[in-house]
C-alpha cells in the first residue's frame, strides 16, 4: 500500500458567471473612437512595384435574369460615442419613475385615459405604497443589474388590488416573486379619487433590480 | 492570490455580511408598520381666521399641526418657510410653494370663521406638483363655536389628509386611549384622546380596577376588578354602569376582546392554576379552556386580522415567555427565546407582536425592561425603547403605525406613545400614576 502526498486537492473551479460582452443583448454604453488613419505626405512618390504578370481575364458569366433581392440594411444599433444611457423602457415616458436604494421601478396607470395626470397624487400614493411593501432582501443578491419584472393589476373602486399578473417575467424567479408578494401584502391603496367616474383603474408596474 | 488580497477579500465579505441584516431589519419593520421609507413633504400654513375666531383658530392650527406631525407620514415644512398664508383657493400660488425653501409637494390650507356662535372651517389639500388639477381634497365643517369643537374639526381634517396620502389607512386622530389612573384615590378606568388631551374617568367603582380593554365598537370596557375576589367586569359606556357578567371562581384577569367583538379571552385560576379561557363576550357563556399546562398562563391577545390565533404569556418553562396558539389551543409555539417577556399585543395587520421584555434577567444582569417588536412569521425582533426605566403594557393603535405604552422613565408610571419604529416618543400623562393603556380599535 502506498500513499501519494499531494500539495493541493484539485477542486473544480467555481462556476463564475461572466457577462459575455459579445453576445450581450444590451447596447454598449460606450464605444471607442476609431484611431484616425495616418495619411502619407502628398509629395511622396510610390516605389514601383515588382511587375506581376496579369492573368488573362475569364469570360464574364451570362447575366442573371432573376431579380436581385433587395438587401436588407442592417439596423444601426450603435450608440454614438458619449451618448449612452439607461435602456429605454416602454413605460418610462408615460408614467412615473422612481429609484430606491440600488433598485428602480416605474408605474403607469389608466391606459388611454388621463388618470395619471389628473390624479397624480393618487398615482404617487400607489407608487409609495408598493415601493414600501417591496422587500428587497427577498431578491437573489446575484441578480444582475437591469433585470425587470413587469406586473399588471387593477385597483377597484374601494382601493383593493385585484387580478395581479406578471406581464413579463424578469427571468429571475426571486425578483418576480418579491414583486408579486409586495402586491399581496397590500390590502388597500385607499378608495379611488372621488371625481373619477370609472369603477376600476388598471396599473402597470415595473420593478428593476 | 497573495495573503493581503485574501485578507482584503475576507474583510469586505465580512463587511457585506454585517451590513445585510441591518438593512433587511429596517426594511421589514418600516414596511410592516405602514410607516414607509419616504415621507411626503407637506406645507401647513396656519388657517386664516376671521374676527372673533382667533382663540379657536389657535386651537385648530395647533391640533392640525400636531396630528399631521404625529402621523409619522409627513415631512412638515417649517412654518418659517411659508411664503404666504392663503385662506382661499384664489390666494394660492403653487409656484412659490413648490420652489425652495418650502419645496412642498402638498399644501393644506383654509380658513376658520365664527358667526352666530357657529364655527365654519373650510380646508383644502392641494397637489403642488400638479398645477392642472391641484385639488386633492376640499372640505367644509360647521359646528358650535367651542375650542373643543375646533380641535375635533382639526382631527377630522387631519384624518382626511392622512387617509388620502397614507395609502387608505384611516388616521387615528379621533381614536381614544383607555388606561388606569389612581388620581381619584382609587384605581379606575380613564380615557383620553390619542394625543393626551381631554382626560377623564369612566368608572367610579371605588375598588381596584386593572387591565382595561375596550370592545371593538367602544360600547363596552372589560377589565379585572376586586369584587368578592378578582373578577371580570364589563362596563357599558352607554349605560354608564357595570353590566351583569358571570363569576367564574378563582382569580380572573386580563380580559381581551376578539376583533369582531364576539369572544372574550381571559385568564382564570378556577381550577387552581391560571389558564386561558374563552367565553362569548355578550353573555359570558360557552366557556372553553385553551391551555392545560402546569405553570401560569395569562395575558391573552387575539390576532385581530384572523381571530384564529391567540398570543399569551406562560410560565410553563420557568420565567414568563411569549407563546402563540390557535384558538382551539393547538399549535403552541414559543416566540421569545430568553429572559422575562410579558404583555403581548398583536398588530392590526397580524404581522407583529409587541411586548415588554427583560432580555437579560437575574442577579447581575442589567435588567432594563423595554418594548420589543417581533415579526410573528420569522421571529425577528427589534428593540423599540432604550431610555431605561421600566416599560410595559404596549398596545397597538388601529392604524398599525403607533404604539402606546407605560414607562417609569420619569420616576413615575406614565403613559407614552411612539411610532411603531420606536421614534417620536411622546409623554401623554403627567398627573398621578397612570398605567395599562389600551388603544381603542377605531
Amino acid at each position: 500500500m502506498s500513499a501519494t502526498l499531494v500539495s493541493t486537492v484539485p477542486l473544480p473551479h467555481p462556476p463564475v458567471e461572466s457577462q459575455n460582452v459579445l453576445a450581450n443583448e444590451n447596447k454598449g454604453l460606450s464605444q471607442s473612437i476609431p484611431t484616425p488613419q495616418v495619411q502619407p505626405p502628398p509629395d511622396a512618390i510610390a516605389i514601383p512595384d515588382k511587375q506581376v504578370k496579369q492573368k488573362p481575364q475569364t469570360k464574364p458569366a451570362p447575366p442573371n435574369n432573376a431579380k436581385k433581392k433587395p438587401v436588407e440594411e442592417a439596423k444601426n444599433n450603435e450608440v454614438p460615442y458619449g451618448e449612452g444611457g439607461p435602456v429605454s423602457s416602454m413605460y418610462s415616458n408615460a408614467g412615473t419613475n422612481f429609484a430606491m436604494g440600488n433598485t428602480k421601478g416605474g408605474i403607469s396607470m389608466g391606459q388611454g385615459g388621463d388618470f395619471g395626470s389628473r390624479y397624480a397624487w393618487y398615482v404617487d400614493a400607489v407608487r409609495r405604497k408598493i415601493s414600501e411593501n417591496w422587500l428587497q432582501y427577498q431578491i437573489d443578491p446575484h441578480t444582475p443589474a437591469g433585470k425587470k419584472t413587469f406586473l399588471v393589476f387593477e385597483i377597484n373602486r374601494d382601493g383593493s388590488p385585484s387580478s395581479v399578473k406578471v406581464e413579463q417575467s424578469s427571468g429571475i424567479p426571486s425578483l418576480d416573486q418579491s414583486a408579486m408578494r409586495a402586491l399581496q401584502r397590500i390590502d388597500t391603496f385607499g378608495p379611488l379619487p372621488g371625481g373619477y367616474s370609472g369603477n376600476k383603474v388598471s396599473v402597470e408596474f415595473w420593478f428593476e433590480k | 492570490m497573495g495573503f493581503g488580497m485574501l485578507r482584503r477579500f475576507a474583510v469586505s465579505a465580512l463587511l457585506f455580511l454585517a451590513c445585510l441584516p441591518l438593512a433587511a431589519q429596517t426594511d421589514w419593520i418600516r414596511t410592516g408598520t405602514n410607516l414607509g421609507v419616504e415621507k411626503v413633504r407637506l406645507a401647513v400654513p396656519d388657517f386664516k381666521s376671521g374676527p372673533g375666531g382667533e382663540s379657536l383658530a389657535t386651537a385648530f392650527n395647533t391640533t392640525l399641526w400636531n396630528d399631521l406631525y404625529q402621523a409619522g407620514l409627513f415631512d412638515l415644512v417649517s412654518k418659517s418657510f411659508n411664503p404666504a398664508q392663503p385662506g382661499q383657493r384664489s390666494e394660492v400660488q403653487l409656484a412659490q410653494w413648490g420652489a425652495p425653501p418650502p419645496n412642498a409637494s402638498m399644501l393644506a390650507f383654509g380658513n376658520l370663521n365664527v358667526a352666530n356662535n357657529q364655527v365654519v372651517v373650510q380646508g383644502w389639500l392641494y397637489d403642488v406638483k400638479n398645477p392642472q388639477s391641484p385639488q386633492v381634497l376640499g372640505k367644509q365643517y360647521t359646528d358650535a363655536a367651542t375650542v373643543e369643537n375646533a380641535r375635533l374639526i382639526a382631527h377630522k381634517f387631519a384624518d382626511e389628509i392622512i387617509f388620502r396620502l397614507g395609502g387608505g389607512i384611516a388616521g387615528i386622530a379621533e381614536s381614544k386611549i383607555y388606561f388606569i389612573s389612581n388620581r381619584t384615590g382609587h384605581k379606575e378606568v380613564w380615557v383620553m384622546d390619542y394625543d393626551g388631551s381631554n382626560q377623564h374617568p369612566i368608572t367610579h367603582i371605588g375598588s381596584i380596577v386593572l387591565s382595561p380593554r375596550a370592545s371593538p365598537d367602544g360600547s363596552r370596557i372589560a377589565f379585572s376588578w376586586v369584587g368578592q375576589s378578582w373578577e371580570i367586569g364589563i362596563y357599558s359606556t352607554e349605560l354608564q354602569r357595570l353590566v351583569a357578567f358571570p363569576r367564574f371562581g378563582g382569580t380572573n384577569s386580563a380580559p381581551a376582546f376578539s376583533s369582531d367583538g364576539t369572544k372574550l379571552a381571559f385568564s382564570s385560576s378556577r381550577t387552581g392554576d391560571p389558564e386561558i379561557y374563552t367565553v362569548d363576550a355578550a353573555t359570558g357563556g360557552n366557556m372553553k379552556r385553551l391551555t392545560n399546562m402546569k405553570g401560569p398562563d395569562t395575558s391573552p391577545t387575539w390576532n385581530p386580522k384572523t381571530n384564529a390565533q391567540i398570543a399569551f404569556v406562560s410560565g410553563r418553562s420557568g420565567l414568563p415567555q411569549i407563546y402563540t396558539m390557535d384558538v382551539d389551543g393547538a399549535n403552541v409555539t414559543r416566540m421569545s427565546d430568553q429572559g422575562y417577556a410579558i404583555s403581548p399585543s398583536w398588530s392590526p395587520n397580524g404581522q407583529f407582536l409587541v411586548f415588554a421584555w427583560i432580555r437579560h434577567y437575574g442577579p447581575g444582569a442589567p435588567g432594563a425592561q423595554d418594548i420589543y417588536i417581533m415579526d410573528v412569521a420569522s421571529h425577528q425582533w427589534v428593540q423599540l425603547t432604550h431610555d431605561g426605566g421600566r416599560n410595559d403594557f404596549p398596545s397597538w393603535a388601529p392604524d398599525g403605525r403607533h404604539i402606546v405604552f407605560q414607562s417609569s422613565r420619569t420616576g413615575r408610571d406614565e403613559i407614552w406613545s411612539m411610532l411603531a419604529d420606536g421614534s417620536q416618543e411622546t409623554q401623554l400623562t403627567n398627573n398621578g400614576s397612570n398605567s395599562m393603556p389600551n388603544w381603542s380599535a377605531k
